[in-house]
């Protein structure tokens, strides 16, 4: 796996999301970089703005690519509140303008652009693996 | 991000270029709030040149419906990129936001 730890990572999502997507494990097809560059941002977003209090705090960003299966695995590790970002219920996407509440597209974007997305809390660690197959 | 706002007669003609992400959200916030603004809006969004918008990008545009019908106006979006749109459809976005 590809990694690096920021520390602390206040104001960090820009540099995060860069170092992410410039592994070369990440494809270069305009689409899947696409769909990736959305859930990374998220996901990174999200660590960065509720994770510790001012951010003050480190996250582990990693990518790793197995080349039999053409999986793409994007890994980020943080020790911040325990917080299972997959419990937060889908926004309900056939309301009306008006009814639709405003933010928490964030999570649901990555279970849509990803093909697969887990969390566990391990070692007092929140991991979130995020995987794509991409295969043309 | 660049976005240009132009009044022609009745309509306000808005240009978007580039993306909206992480690091120009705050910026693309204030740049349409103008819009927000305007007692009868009738606006026209070209979004030919915009590439990419993440989450925050959403919440601006939906702020904006919002306020585009609190002032029973109207408001569409035109030439979006196909990866976009795909952003607007899977998020609902589509059926709340005329995409032409």
């Amino acid at each position: 796996m590809i990694k690096k730890r920021f520390n602390p990572i206040t104001d960090k999502s820009s540099e995060i999301i860069a170092f992410l997507m410039a592994s070369p494990d990440i494809p270069d097809d305009p689409d899947l970089r696409f769909k990736i560059e959305l859930s990374v941002e998220e996901a990174v977003e999200n660590v960065v703005h509720y994770a510790y209090e001012g951010g003050i705090g480190w996250l582990e960003a990693g990518t790793s690519l197995d080349h039999e299966s053409l999986v793409l695995t994007i890994e980020l590790r943080d020790a911040g509140v325990p917080f299972n970002p997959l419990e937060k219920a889908d926004p309900d996407v056939n309301l009306s303008a008006d009814q639709r509440e405003v933010g928490g597209l964030g999570i649901y974007l990555c279970k849509n652009m990803m093909d697969s997305i887990e969390y566990h809390y391990e070692d007092g660690n929140n991991v979130l693996i995020m995987r794509k197959i991409v295969k043309n | 991000m660049k976005v240009t706002i132009k009044k022609q007669n009745e309509k306000t003609l808005v240009t978007l270029e580039g993306r909206i992400d992480t690091t120009n959200a705050d910026q693309f916030q204030h740049d349409i709030a103008p819009l927000m603004e305007d007692e009868c809006p009738n606006i026209d969004i070209d979004c030919t040149g915009m590439t990419y918008t993440s989450s925050q990008g959403l919440r601006m545009f939906l702020l904006l419906q919002k306020s585009v019908m609190a002032h029973q106006g109207t408001m569409v979006m035109r030439n979006m990129d196909s990866r976009v749109k795909e952003v607007f459809d899977i998020t609902g976005f589509s059926n709340i936001i005329t995409i032409l």
